[in-house]
C-alpha cells in the first residue's frame, strides 16, 4: 500500500499543479484582479490626459451578448482608424451577467490602443452581475468633462430593479446637466431607451431633464440592436442608437464645434 | 436568502450526522438501513463550490450513482460567498479490477443540476419581467462531465467503511457552452470546470 499510495499522491499532485486555472468554484464567483478592477476609472485618468484637439471621435458598440469574435473584429478594426478620441460600450457585455463573460469582453477591450468606457446593460445585470459591474468597471451613474463638453452616462435599466422610482436617477441627471462652469454642452449615453424596460413613470421626466437647458446635443443608446438617428424630444434632441456588435458595423460620432457628425463604419 | 443558506448549512449537518450514524451502525441491521447513504463525498472546485459535501446512492450494481452535494465559496475566494447545492447522475461505464485492493473506473460520464441560493438567483422569472424576457435562469443550471475514480480498499478493515475512493471529474455547464458557440477566440480552458475529490464508501 505504501508504493501505490506515494504513486497516487505524486500523480495527484503532477496533475493538480498543470492544471491551476481550469479548476472553477461557482459561475458567480467574483474574484477580479489588476486591469479587471476599476477599468473605467482607469480608462478616464489616460483619457483625462490625452492631448485634446477642436475635434472629439466617439467609436460606439455595444450589446455583445454572445458575439465576442465579432468583439475582436471591433477592437482590431479601432486600432486601425486614426483620430478615435475613446471607445464607449453602450452595455449588455455580459449577457447572462455572468462573471466569466464580464472577463471575457474585457480581455477584447483591453486590447484596444485608445480609452474605453463600459455602460451598465441589463443583461449585465442578472445574477450578481450587479456585483460584477461594479467590481470590474466601478459606478453605474458616471460623468466627466472632456474638452469643454460633460459625458453623462446614465443608468437606465429600470426593470432589473424592479421599477423601483429611482431607476433611471433623474435628481443626478439633472445635476449633472445643470450649467456650470466647466461645460458648455452634454452627451448623454445609456443602455437602454424608453420602452419596455424602462420605467413608463419616470419616462417624461427623462425628456423633460435632457431637454431643460437646451444644452444636450446628443443622446446615444444601445439596446435595440439596430442604428438609427431619431429625435424623440420637444426641441429635437438626436437620439443615436447605436448598432449591436453582431452586424459588424460600428457608429463614429464627430463632435465639432457642438455639433455632432454619425458615421457607420464596418469592420 | 439568508434564511435559505442557514438551511443549507442544517442540511449539510444532517448530512454528515447522518453518514457517521450510518458507519457506526454498520454491525447492526436496522429497519430503515436502506435509506442509509452507500456513501459520502468530498469535493474540491468542479464548479458546484469551493469544497462541496456530499451523500448518495448506487444503483444497477453500482453503475448509477445520484450524488447529492451542498457546496460552499467562501468570502476571500470570490468577493460575497455562494452557497449551493447540486444533483449529480454519474454512469461508470468501465471497471478494472486492478487488484484485491485497487479497482480503476476510468469512463465516468455524468450530468448535474445545480442550484445557487440567492434572490438574485432565480429560477423561475420573476414577476416584474414580461414573459420570456430572459430564456435562462441564473439559479438552476445543467452541466456535463467525464470523470474517473480509483476504488481501494483503504481504511476498509479498520473503520465500518467498505472502502475509499479518489476521484477527478472534468466538465462544462450549459451558459459556459452557450457563449462558447461561434467564439472560436474563447479558450476552451475557459469553459472546463475541473475538480476532485475523495468518496467514502459504505
Amino acid at each position: 500500500m505504501g508504493t501505490t499510495f506515494k504513486i497516487i499522491l505524486l500523480l495527484s499532485t503532477m496533475f493538480l499543479i498543470s492544471c491551476e486555472g481550469l479548476f472553477d468554484y461557482s459561475p458567480y464567483q467574483i474574484d477580479f484582479e489588476g486591469e479587471n478592477k476599476g477599468v473605467n476609472a482607469t480608462n478616464l485618468d489616460r483619457l483625462l490626459k490625452t492631448n485634446q484637439s477642436d475635434t472629439i471621435t466617439i467609436a460606439f458598440t455595444g450589446d455583445t451578448h454572445n458575439y465576442f469574435d465579432e468583439l475582436a473584429y471591433f477592437v482590431d478594426k479601432v486600432n486601425t482608424l486614426p483620430n478615435i478620441d475613446f471607445v464607449i460600450h453602450v452595455g449588455d457585455i455580459a449577457d447572462f451577467g455572468l462573471p466569466k463573460q464580464y472577463l471575457w469582453g474585457n480581455s477584447y477591450l483591453l486590447n484596444l490602443q485608445v480609452p474605453y468606457l463600459v455602460l451598465i446593460g441589463n443583461h449585465d445585470l442578472v445574477g450578481n452581475g450587479l456585483e460584477a459591474y461594479k467590481e470590474m468597471f466601478g459606478d453605474f451613474d458616471f460623468s466627466f468633462v472632456y474638452q469643454d463638453i460633460k459625458f453623462v452616462f446614465l443608468n437606465t435599466n429600470s426593470l432589473e430593479f424592479g421599477y423601483n422610482g429611482n431607476v433611471p436617477n433623474l435628481d443626478w441627471l439633472s445635476q449633472q446637466l445643470f450649467p456650470s462652469d466647466d461645460f458648455s454642452k452634454a452627451v448623454v449615453v445609456f443602455h437602454m431607451p424608453p420602452g419596455i424596460g424602462f420605467d413608463p413613470e419616470l419616462e417624461l421626466g427623462f425628456y423633460q431633464s435632457l431637454s431643460a437647458h437646451n444644452n444636450v446635443i446628443m443622446s446615444v443608446h444601445g439596446h435595440q440592436h439596430h442604428h438609427e438617428v431619431y429625435y424623440p424630444t420637444a426641441d429635437s434632441i438626436p437620439f443615436v442608437n447605436v448598432y449591436g456588435v453582431e452586424h459588424r458595423m460600428m457608429t463614429l460620432v464627430k463632435i465639432y464645434q457642438d455639433k455632432i457628425y454619425v458615421e457607420n463604419e464596418a469592420f | 436568502m439568508w434564511k435559505m443558506r442557514h438551511f443549507s448549512h442544517w442540511f449539510l449537518l444532517l448530512c454528515i450526522l447522518t453518514f457517521i450514524n450510518n458507519t457506526q451502525a454498520q454491525s447492526h441491521v436496522g429497519k430503515y438501513d436502506w435509506l442509509l447513504p452507500d456513501y459520502a463525498k468530498l469535493q474540491y472546485a468542479g464548479g458546484i463550490g469551493f469544497m462541496s459535501a456530499g451523500v448518495g446512492y448506487t444503483f444497477v450494481h453500482q453503475r448509477i450513482d445520484a450524488t447529492f452535494f451542498y457546496g460552499y465559496v467562501p468570502k476571500g475566494i470570490a468577493i460575497d460567498d455562494l452557497s449551493s447545492v447540486s444533483l449529480q447522475f454519474t454512469a461508470k461505464l468501465i471497471r478494472i479490477r486492478i487488484s484485491e485492493n485497487y479497482q480503476l473506473l476510468p469512463l465516468n460520464f455524468g450530468w448535474f443540476i445545480h442550484h445557487t441560493f440567492g434572490s438574485e438567483y432565480w429560477i423561475n422569472l420573476p414577476s416584474h419581467y414580461p414573459p420570456e424576457y430572459y430564456w435562462w435562469s441564473p439559479g438552476r443550471n445543467a452541466g456535463i462531465f467525464i470523470g474517473g475514480e480509483l476504488k481501494t480498499k483503504w481504511l476498509a478493515r479498520k473503520t465500518p467503511a467498505s472502502g475509499i475512493a479518489i476521484y477527478a471529474r472534468i466538465g462544462t455547464r450549459g451558459l459556459y457552452l452557450a457563449s462558447k458557440v461561434g467564439n472560436s477566440s474563447i479558450p476552451i480552458t475557459d469553459i472546463i470546470e475541473l475538480g476532485f475529490g475523495i468518496a467514502l464508501y459504505r
